[in-house]
């Protein structure tokens, strides 16, 4: 009987696309302006506290209410799991991708932990790649989109895990 | 249309990129439909920030001890689609597609090998299928069937298909299939589906109210939803709203249920009806743009900040690369964005893959409100031709001939 409901769900399924977005994640760097012996670029990630707490369980007391108190308790493991799965590197060479605060942003679909961060790359290279990875494993709809503010304007990337590394040109 | 002469009205840019899906990520970016308010530091310990399933919900416990032994025997091809399915099922209840996602993660260790099972290429189309990817979902269930021909579920599911493209011949082939193969009752609700379809809505209620036994219990949600639907399509709103209410009380929150019943409201006029309803659903988007054309029809003071919110999520549609989500799209353009040229290039666009009795409405309604009655033509054929009874369809057919040139 599990299997025949099973079977009907396949009829039900015809009708609720989109019934919400999947999940997305917002890149945000900013170069900041060239120094002679590294490459600096700040940004801001913001990730949705929902796909947080599928893979991180953030709502401790499980009343389906996500609190800040919750959420600020459980900062370092949201960071642990975001940093993991970003790496930068300049002209081949890894940059160091530094951690500061940690706040909230809210978007048209939910509210997101913004997490901003520093990139440094050493030796001045004229090419940084993003290599991002968050999610994908679980969740290989998710998207990040990138965006990149420098002097040539600004330019924005859709990160899949068909395209999971992304070219920033800094000159 | 020129994104240019968007810039006069507020809610055109975002139709404008609903007309180009190739438009640049950038130019939505530039239109900050997709931006953050500034990121903050909330006050107080206490602030709830966002919605999540609750470990309380009895469906998100089933989900959770399923992950757990998955987890503990990763390489069980059975588990993983029992997981899959279960992901399935609560997205759709919920109203969430970051659960074909998971789905999709937890079977893909099978779906790339080539000896993938059967019953895992059924649930790789059926999240195909959920993001309307049709032809690819047909592939996957036509290879499922060469592999195991009497895989009633891969039947099944190609019905649903056909129903879903308007192709009910190939649909009443397929019900055959599913009844030789898989029983009576999945027999019935192929069958009972299909005539609400074909003209037939009395007697595709008769068939559903046969499925009996555990079939009705299990099912009993879908069965009274279904049958709300063939109500509906008879003019009989009184039964109709009977059947939806016990839906919703046999499934309380189930999305697809709740946003069925919010258009019956909303076009029985009660849209007041639609903001209880609907309250605490929001997370939703298509239970959120019905809580907007509530508001809308309301001209309460929230309106315009619900068209907004709305505007913002279809942005980030887009942003994230050119999904198709035709049929709430142009609903939106025509009601809400009241853009009928754009609603009814949306409408047809959504035509030409997917062709139920809402889709046809939205042409036919674009269609009147762009003075362009001659653009539903094909609908108006498709509609003689499949029979398809349904009061306001058959109201609106009636507008576009008489308009027609």
């Amino acid at each position: 009987m599990k299997a025949f409901a099973a079977a009907l769900s396949a009829l039900l399924v015809a009708s609720i696309a989109h019934a919400h977005s999947a999940s997305d994640a917002y890149l945000t760097l900013t170069a900041a302006s060239p120094q002679r012996t590294s490459a600096v670029i700040d940004a801001q990630w913001d990730i949705a506290l929902r796909d947080l707490d599928f893979v991180l369980g953030l709502d401790d007391d499980g009343d389906g209410n996500l609190t800040w108190g919750e959420v600020r308790k459980h900062q370092a493991a949201i960071a642990r799991y975001a940093y993991e799965h970003l790496r930068a590197s300049g002209d081949g060479t890894p940059c160091s991708i530094e951690p500061a605060r940690q706040a909230i942003a809210d978007r048209a679909d939910g509210a997101y932990a913004a997490l901003f961060l520093r990139i440094v790359c050493r030796g001045a290279p004229r090419k940084v790649t993003i290599d991002y990875r968050l999610f994908f494993a679980v969740d290989p709809s998710h998207r990040g989109i990138l965006v990149f503010r420098s002097i040539q304007g600004t330019a924005t990337s859709l990160i899949s895990p068909d395209n999971a590394r992304i070219e920033l040109r800094l000159d | 249309m020129d994104a240019s002469a968007g810039l006069r009205r507020p809610y055109i840019p975002t139709s404008a990129m609903f007309l180009r899906p190739l438009l640049s990520v950038a130019s939505l970016v530039a239109a900050g439909l997709c931006a953050a308010e500034p990121a903050y530091v909330p006050a107080s310990d206490a602030q709830v920030l966002q919605r999540v399933p609750a470990a309380s919900d009895p469906a998100v416990a089933r989900v959770a001890a399923l992950r757990a032994r998955l987890a503990s025997d990763p390489g069980s091809v059975r588990l993983a689609d029992e997981l899959a399915r279960a992901y399935i099922d609560f997205g759709r209840k919920v109203g969430d597609a970051h659960y074909a996602g998971y789905a999709e993660a937890v079977i893909a260790p099978w779906t790339s090998r080539p000896d993938a099972p059967p019953a895992v290429l059924v649930t790789q189309a059926t999240l195909l299928q959920y993001r309307h990817e049709f032809a690819k979902a047909r592939s996957l269930l036509g290879k499922a069937l060469a592999k195991e021909p009497g895989l009633a579920q891969a039947s099944l599911s190609l019905a649903t298909l056909d129903m879903v493209q308007g192709d009910y011949a190939s649909a009443a082939s397929r019900c055959s299939e599913v009844s030789r193969h898989g029983g009576v009752r999945l027999g019935l609700a192929c069958a009972g589906s299909l005539r609400l379809y074909t003209g037939q809505a009395a007697q595709g209620i008769a068939l559903l109210a046969r499925i009996d036994g555990e079939g009705a219990r299990t099912l009993g949600p879908w069965i009274e939803g279904l049958l709300a639907e063939g109500s509906e399509r008879l003019g009989r709103f009184d039964d109709a709203e009977t059947h939806h209410r016990r839906a919703l009380a046999l499934a309380p929150g189930d999305n697809f249920l709740l946003v069925a019943y919010a258009d019956f409201l909303l076009d029985r006029g009660r849209a007041k009806e639609v903001l209880p309803l609907l309250a605490d659903h929001v997370e939703s988007d298509t239970a959120y743009l019905r809580l907007a054309l509530a508001q809308s029809a309301l001209h309460t003071p929230d309106a315009s900040r619900y068209r907004w919110v709305m505007a913002a999520r279809f942005a980030a549609y887009a942003q994230r690369g050119g999904e198709l989500f035709g049929r709430e799209e142009a609903r939106f353009l025509l009601a809400l964005a009241k853009d009928p040229e754009a609603a009814l290039a949306a409408a047809l666009r959504n035509w030409e893959n997917q062709r139920e009795p809402a889709d046809a409405r939205i042409v036919l309604e674009a269609a009147l409100a762009a003075r362009q009655p001659e653009a539903a033509a094909a609908v108006v054929d498709f509609v003689a031709r499949s029979k398809l009874e349904d009061p306001r369809i058959d109201a609106l057919v009636r507008a576009v001939k008489g308009t027609a040139p």
